[in-house]
């Protein structure tokens, strides 16, 4: 298989799933409606049970796919922008604007994510949109100076002090020359970034701080709690765990590949 | 509270006066200079529901919170550097082969996820182990009974908190015992014949040492953000568990102030962790 298609694939194919998925809510076609059958165990009727509001866990889990994964994309592909823009102010604007970029981003590190998460979850009870904006606020900050480094690394290669004797200015560096550069980076945090968002939002969600009527596996988590002393938690809380468990493991082992495959080609020269 | 139905009873004045004891008088400019002003001074607010200073709670649930960092940090920097030095020093042997994915499962489960299946295993299904507090309803009578009891409590929340960190240096100690197993002092002694134990101990060990300890500086954050979840499905009377409950009760003055109290908290053990990395690199 080429080797664009391979790298494509799976986001492709994750995405066409989300969308049937989304498509089939609309349509009625998945119903996740309460009714009189209050927690029956997997069988024919309810392959993975009901909850403790009689809705099909199945269903759930299906519904909550898209809200999951697409919140996780969304948020790691905004952060990881916004991060490279503000490394790219650091790197080659001036002092003053560096220097400011730079301080903004001590200061949004000083403070655990998590707490200053807990504080306005606790404000507001997010739902999808507020909870996107939340991630992206509070993780930007992480990815700067890593960024930065990098981009000060590739802005003292031959190909762009030559473009910039020639005249070029930084966009059309940017543009030509640096954004190739930095796509293996731009991969490795946006893989980092899709787990941190993910354990982020699924903890909000765990602990009950999200709008109620957001599913996801975090808050599907949260309502089995209450079943822990029940033989229920084996269909209602395993199975959103092991979902979790399985996305998380996937941009473990995407992340360590693409470092593996970055880390090539400089060796080998 | 002053936008709720407890508010609704209160008279102008004592809506005023509770409103000053708020800090909720003037603009917000000068709110925030009080604030401040008191915070230099050592004051971190007043919590209501709690009827204590802001200060005095989190002191009180501090302790609780440093028990189980400071139980599940042996457990996770030197559990994960032996076994990662083991599995570096033969990649693809048998220790490798076990441990690594199992450890690779550790690091893909979420730290809420962890505890519940802990508190699931040992607490319920097996009931060993107790699932919430840290002391038992009636304590025992004697300062060693008590400790025993504390002991007991914490062990489920310190292991919980242990195993979501193992990772991070099971894997830093295996790629760095596979770097160092290259290098020419390594090769060296074990050219001379020194016992597996000391080349273990002596040379990659404590070349691990400022490795591992930038690594716990980094861990810092994570190991908070995790604590948090495990005091709360442990009912755990730390600072996770209080930030927890001023959430749902509402708590503002103490929310603000934990989040300041936990970031300067980070700030410093951030600083001790550095200098001691500076000062073990000028050793060399």
């Amino acid at each position: 298989m080429p080797l664009v298609l391979r790298q494509w694939w799976l986001p492709a194919g994750v995405m066409v799933v989300c969308l049937g998925i989304w498509f089939a809510g609309q349509a009625g076609l998945l119903d996740y409606r309460s009714s009189r059958d209050v927690l029956i165990a997997p069988g024919s009727a309810h392959w993975l049970g009901t909850n403790e509001l009689g809705q099909d866990v199945l269903t759930g889990l299906i519904l909550a796919t898209p809200t999951t994964l697409v919140l996780a994309v969304a948020t790691a592909m905004a952060t990881s922008t916004l991060a490279i823009g503000a490394a790219s102010l650091v790197v080659f604007s001036g002092p003053f604007l560096s220097g400011m970029v730079l301080r903004i981003v001590d200061a949004v590190q000083v403070v655990p994510t998590m707490l200053v998460l807990l504080l306005f979850a606790a404000l507001i009870n997010p739902g999808f949109l507020s909870l996107f904006l939340l991630l992206v606020i509070t993780g930007w900050s992480d990815d700067v100076r890593v960024a930065a480094a990098v981009l000060r690394r590739e802005g003292q290669r031959e190909n762009i002090q030559y473009a910039r004797a020639m005249g070029a200015g930084w966009l059309y560096c940017w543009r030509w020359h640096l954004f190739a550069a930095m796509r293996p980076l731009c991969g490795v945090l946006m893989v980092q970034n899709i787990r941190q968002a993910a354990l982020k939002s699924s903890g909000l969600a765990f602990l009950g701080l999200t709008d109620p009527r957001l599913l996801t596996w975090g808050s599907m988590m949260q309502s089995a709690m209450d079943q822990l002393y029940s033989g229920a938690w084996v269909w209602l809380l395993l199975p959103p765990a092991a979902l979790l468990s399985l996305l998380l493991h996937v941009t473990l082992t995407m992340g360590d590949r693409s470092l593996r495959s970055d880390a090539v080609p400089e060796f080998s020269l | 509270m002053l936008s709720t139905d407890l508010a609704r009873g209160l008279g102008s004045g004592e809506l005023d006066r509770l409103q000053g004891r708020m800090g909720l008088t003037g603009d917000i400019a000068s709110q925030v200079w009080r604030y401040a002003k008191g915070l230099w001074a050592g004051d971190l607010g007043y919590s209501i529901p709690h009827a204590a200073s802001v200060l005095q709670l989190l002191l009180t649930a501090l302790p609780w919170t440093g028990l189980l960092i400071l139980g599940a940090t042996p457990i996770f920097v030197i559990g994960g550097v032996l076994t990662g030095i083991e599995a570096g020093r033969l990649p693809g042997g048998t220790v490798d082969r076990w441990v690594t994915p199992v450890v690779t499962l550790l690091a893909s489960l979420p730290p809420f996820t962890g505890a519940v299946l802990l508190l699931l295993a040992f607490g319920i299904l097996w009931p060993v182990l107790p699932t919430a507090g840290a002391e038992p309803l009636l304590p025992a009578a004697g300062p060693v009974g008590g400790a025993l009891d504390i002991m007991r409590h914490a062990i489920l929340p310190t292991l919980a908190l242990a195993l979501h960190e193992l990772a991070r240096f099971y894997f830093l100690a295996r790629a760095e015992t596979l770097t160092l197993a290259q290098r020419d002092f390594v090769l060296n002694a074990r050219a001379r014949g020194i016992s597996p134990w000391r080349l273990r101990w002596a040379y990659i060990g404590l070349s691990l040492i400022p490795a591992c300890l930038s690594r716990l500086s980094d861990t810092l954050t994570g190991l908070i953000t995790a604590v948090f979840f495990v005091e709360i499905v442990f009912s755990y009377p730390g600072t996770g568990y209080l930030i927890y409950s001023a959430i749902l009760d509402r708590d503002y003055d103490l929310l603000q102030g934990a989040v300041v109290f936990m970031a300067a908290f980070v700030l410093l053990a951030n600083w001790i962790v550095d200098g001691l990395v500076i000062h073990l690199a000028r050793r060399g």
